[in-house]
């Protein structure tokens, strides 16, 4: 058929017009942050350096006290992977006393806080930060570890995976004498392992991403994640035009959560098949 | 058999105490606030509709002149970037989803890429895209002026990241649901003689509609919440011609005086009102046109 042969050379021309687009700030912005100073002012616009250097690396390592670049990606790191094994520990557990274990107003209670969680979080951003400020937790991990653990998204998603795992298995387990931690540590936690790993990434990359928080509860420069941390990055270096060194930060910034991504690629693509309720 | 009678609290427990801490006593707490004048450090003195008034009515204060033009900005970016991050997605996941294209998941890694990177890493590297002298936009178009600092251009810059940033996620969704529609209804179709476009209309978008509707929701009330497009690409300027909400609230509560937390949270009660009954409207409405 023609028609289908033009269609498939119009798909290609769409698909490849749009990965130029998407992929070529990326590269330009690899490639500045190997560029000289003087190369970055006085050549103009050019897509790959003259010189390839690595002295724009060398002096965001160097600075250690108003843009503590490796201390801020440490700092994500701590949080992020902390962040994320509660998550897992959390919504296990919770997601197994809201499917397996029967007392009274359960479901009622479930859906109760799931729909007070749909309440808008723009209204609970000031009142958190008094909490946390209360807690000692301003400019500490704490601050961005804790408050995401109580979100009911994920909880859903594990309950849900949970209701398709034969309630059988828990009974003959029970016959032989298993209690319930018993049952949720030996049965349930080994099989619902797929939906954890992709909570887990999507917790992490949440929290590594996470912008408007950390920028209200952070005002250490040591302390910060490096979202935070690269938004003062424009005038420290912003204004000295100190382009190649803005762009070898932001580049040194997410060269964790691509490493996430390329070995974890499948597990992305299959959080859609995990969320039932969003299939068509 | 006491002690089986409590176990669940040891599972529902933990979670219970955190919710309570951090979303139910935040919430009340946040509507509560917004009827008060509060300075985020002493107790907060009860002042009735004050704030509101203030806000919503008095054309002498500030804050009202803050509120609209936060409220203008905020439906500006929901009102051009919701369109955009569904259109774009799903032009996207239907030229994937082509039954003669190959390299699926190249393309869908490229798109989907960016949305792994934080708002400001990726604002750094679209800065040097828009850089006056450096920049490919400017040597490309011959533009010599500061993008971020002219309309309509800071505002295209904005939308260009959240595009850029946004695709992906949305992406997939429509991807994987439209490689679940049955091959034959396109089949019998062809037969019928249906070109591309009639598929794309008669088949493509009403099986995907629970998708299409989820994500419209969810990408609404997201762009509600626009804070750091406009703080990291433009810094709310031109003359204040793209700070949001989300940027007023957080320097009212936030900023280095005396913080004005009362009047935040009316702000913020107010936002958070719209959101919820234009997600409310929408769903109603899409799921009443899709049944």
């Amino acid at each position: 058929m023609k028609t289908a042969k033009v269609s498939k050379y119009l798909a290609y021309l769409f698909l490849i017009t749009v990965s130029a687009i998407w992929i070529i700030p990326m590269i330009f912005g690899i490639a500045t942050s190997f560029r000289s100073q003087a190369e970055v002012v006085n050549v103009g616009f050019r897509l790959l350096p003259v010189n390839w250097i690595v002295d724009n690396y060398m002096a965001i390592l160097d600075n250690t006290s108003t843009a503590p670049i490796l201390r801020w990606i440490w700092n994500s790191i701590f949080i992020a992977t902390t962040h994320t094994l509660l998550v897992i520990v959390v919504i296990s557990i919770t997601g197994y006393g809201y499917s397996r274990m029967n007392f009274k107003g359960r479901d009622v209670l479930f859906f109760t806080l799931l729909g007070i969680s749909f309440f808008p979080n723009v209204v609970n951003i000031i009142p958190s930060y008094r909490i946390i400020d209360i807690l000692g937790w301003v400019n500490t991990p704490w601050a961005m570890i804790v408050p995401g653990l109580a979100g009911m998204g994920n909880i859903f998603l594990v309950r849900q995976f949970m209701k398709g795992i034969p309630i059988e298995l828990d009974e003959s387990a029970r016959v032989d004498g298993a209690s319930n931690f018993r049952i949720y540590f030996s049965v349930i936690l080994p099989l619902i392992k797929p939906v954890l790993i992709v909570a887990g990434l999507f917790s992490f990359i949440g929290s590594w991403n996470d912008f408007l928080w950390p920028v209200i509860v952070y005002t250490d420069v040591q302390k910060m994640p490096v979202t935070a941390g690269l938004l003062l990055l424009q005038d420290i270096y912003g204004n000295y035009r100190l382009i190649g060194q803005l762009m070898g930060s932001a580049i040194l910034a997410i060269i964790p959560t691509m490493l996430l991504f390329l070995f974890a690629q499948k597990y992305f693509v299959s959080a859609i098949n995990l969320n039932s309720g969003i299939k068509g | 058999m006491n002690r089986t009678k409590y176990t669940q609290w040891f599972f529902i427990g933990p979670h219970m105490l955190l919710f309570l801490v951090f979303i139910l006593v935040p919430s009340i707490y946040g509507v509560y606030a917004s009827f008060t004048r509060w300075n985020l450090v002493s107790s907060p003195q009860w002042v009735g509709l004050d704030n509101y008034k203030t806000i919503l009515f008095n054309q002498d204060s500030s804050f009202y002149h803050e509120f609209f033009n936060g409220l203008k900005n905020t439906l500006i970016f929901v009102g051009i970037s919701v369109p955009l991050m569904v259109i774009i997605p799903l032009l996207i996941a239907v030229a994937i989803e082509h039954k003669d294209v190959k390299f699926k998941n190249f393309f869908q890694s490229i798109v989907y890429i960016p949305g792994l990177i934080s708002i400001s890493a990726a604002a750094l590297i679209w800065s040097l895209i828009f850089n006056t002298q450096l920049g490919i936009v400017s040597n490309l178009f011959g533009s010599e002026f500061a993008w971020s600092a002219t309309q309509p251009y800071a505002w295209i810059i904005i939308f260009v990241i959240t595009v850029w940033g946004g695709t992906g996620g949305n992406m997939i969704i429509y991807r994987a649901s439209i490689s679940n529609v049955s091959k034959d209804l396109y089949e019998s179709a062809e037969i019928d003689g249906a070109g591309p476009i009639q598929k794309f209309f008669h088949i493509t978008l009403p099986s995907i509609r629970f998708p299409l509707i989820y994500t419209v929701v969810m990408t609404t009330a997201g762009a509600f919440n626009v804070f750091g497009q406009p703080l990291m690409m433009t810094d709310g300027g031109p003359r204040e011609s793209t700070t949001v909400l989300m940027m007023y609230i957080r320097n009212l509560a936030f900023s280095h005086g005396e913080s004005i937390a009362g009047i935040a949270s009316a702000m913020a009660v107010l936002l958070g009102m719209i959101i919820l009954v234009i997600s409310a409207c929408q769903y109603y409405v899409m799921n009443r046109n899709a049944a």
